[in-house]
């Protein structure tokens, strides 16, 4: 754990050191200003739209710190040579996978709660219904959310360079929802192999859509009950533990 | 004397698309406690491919190696090596200290024992004014500097370094060969490639000579040149094992 916990320290440094966190919190602050600025007449339409696109830019600008992070770490090892005296210390190469991993949701994380701690106090002052509730749900499933991602450029990055990767991450991220109600739709209304073949690329898809409670805030409906609350954090580390085994795997017989 | 390193027949070959290229084919070396072993050879002659095998980086194909009786990807054995890549562009963003920590903390080491070792490890390079600056400013030779002293984080019995004088000006070599030769005296092993003949020569208590994956001579230099006329150089030895001098 010391050893995981040393690989990931070393991008909670890179985080803060870097600019690119705070070209992003600074153009999340001007952009949240000026829609506070659309909110100042507190109409409930335009409230609505504001916390729409408020928490849409929490999520996005945090995706963007996972992906970005995260895809650039096993390549710039081997690019600037680092993985070698990494790789002759006494660690297997799984965790530098997992220290990786854990850096990713730490980074992404600390952005997460940086974005969303400034969403918060805009939607604390707005005029809608508020639930606390649903907040601390929305906070659980982007963190949640940024796991999936993390997990998921990881895993890309064993057989990916980091430009496609990212560009793949963010296809996925535009698309899966789109993608997932066509394949539903498919399989439902599909018989035989067709069905069934769709339906498995549907269950396989890391389905992000999942995580997504924006209509649920803008519109300040009901927070979900808890037995999904404890599936979509189950199917979360099932997904997760299931990718970063595959990445050592690959990792593991990648010729360095 | 204690053999700390143990190869046999060691064959590496490598399958890029569906080429194959036997990079070794079949060396043998044994390195014993306390001795500093030079490895040279031209490029391509499978030095670094023999030092990723002996990190257990690379999984021979054939043959038997082993570091203190164990294979080199065993943790035990890791724990007791450290290793200096040719080139290593560290992080950035990070001070010397901050990588030492990192490496430090991989390695288990007592946070008091970790900090003591750091502060020696740079007086030790000649970086101690350089501590705590990002690594982004650092020219090449400091980061060699920053790379031998973390691949000393351990304190390792066996010592393995690739091309360590490379971009280090004259009396940074110097040094550097001071402080080998140091670590050696307190029973440390070392093994040591490189391409400057003479930084080899004026260091290693016995050399081998590597070409297209075979180990032509092993010696030390007295011995390889004992039979050789008068003012003979490794240099001149060296090409003419290899077939570049006629």
């Amino acid at each position: 754990m010391r050893a995981v916990w040393a690989i990931a320290c070393g991008m909670i440094k890179e985080l803060i050191r870097k600019k690119d966190f705070y070209v992003l919190l600074i153009f999340m602050l001007i952009l949240l200003g000026f829609l506070s600025y659309q909110n100042f007449f507190d109409i409930g339409g335009v409230s609505r739209y504001v916390r729409d696109l408020g928490y849409s830019l929490v999520m996005f600008f945090s995706f963007i710190t996972a992906v970005t992070f995260t895809a650039k770490q096993l390549p710039s090892e081997i690019a600037a040579r680092t993985i070698y005296p990494l790789l002759a210390k006494p660690l297997s190469r799984q965790t530098i996978i997992m220290g990786k991993f854990f850096g990713g949701v730490l980074v992404s994380g600390l952005s997460f709660t940086i974005f969303y701690a400034i969403f918060t106090g805009f939607y604390m002052t707005g005029g809608e219904g508020k639930s606390l509730v649903l907040l601390a749900q929305g906070y659980l499933f982007g963190l949640l959310f940024l796991c999936l991602v993390t997990a998921l450029v990881m895993f890309f990055s064993n057989f990916l360079t980091m430009s496609a990767n990212i560009v793949l991450s963010f296809l996925l991220y535009i698309s899966i929802g789109g993608l997932a109600d066509s394949l539903r739709e498919i399989a439902l209304f599909s018989k035989g192999i067709i069905s069934v073949l769709y339906g498995a690329i549907y269950y396989f898809l890391p389905h992000l859509e999942f995580f997504d409670l924006r209509t649920r805030i803008t519109h300040a409906w009901d927070p979900l009950p808890l037995w999904v609350v404890f599936s979509l954090s189950g199917y979360t580390v099932i997904y997760c533990c299931a990718l970063l085994y595959l990445s050592g795997y690959m990792f593991e017989r990648k010729r360095l | 004397m204690k053999t700390i390193l143990t190869a046999k027949d060691l064959h590496y070959t490598y399958i890029p698309g569906k080429e194959k290229r036997e990079v070794l084919k079949g060396i043998d070396i044994s390195v014993n406690s306390g001795e500093i072993f030079g490895f040279i050879g031209p490029n391509g002659a499978g030095k670094t491919t023999t030092i990723k095998l002996l990190l257990g980086i690379l999984i021979p194909k054939k043959g038997e190696l082993t570091l203190f009786g164990s294979p080199p990807s065993a943790p035990k054995t890791r724990q007791a090596v450290g290793y200096m890549p040719e080139i290593a562009d560290y992080y950035r963003y990070l001070t010397p200290v901050e990588l030492l920590i990192m490496y430090g903390n991989i390695f288990r080491i007592p946070k008091r024992v970790l900090k003591e070792r750091i502060e020696k490890l740079l007086q030790l390079v000649d970086l101690p004014e350089h501590a705590n600056k990002l690594m982004r400013t650092f020219s090449k030779g400091m980061m060699q500097k920053v790379s031998f002293a973390q691949a000393l984080i351990n304190d390792p019995d066996l010592l393995i370094l690739d091309e360590p004088t490379s971009g280090l000006d004259p009396v940074a070599r110097k040094k550097m060969r001071e402080v080998i030769q140091d670590l050696r005296s307190k029973g440390k092993t070392i093994f040591f490639s490189s391409h400057e003949l003479s930084e080899v020569e004026l260091v290693t208590d016995r050399i081998g000579i590597l070409n297209k994956g075979r180990l032509l001579a092993v010696g030390s230099a007295r011995e390889l040149l004992g039979d050789k006329e008068e003012g003979q150089s490794l240099e001149s030895y060296f090409l003419e094992m290899i077939g570049e001098k006629k």
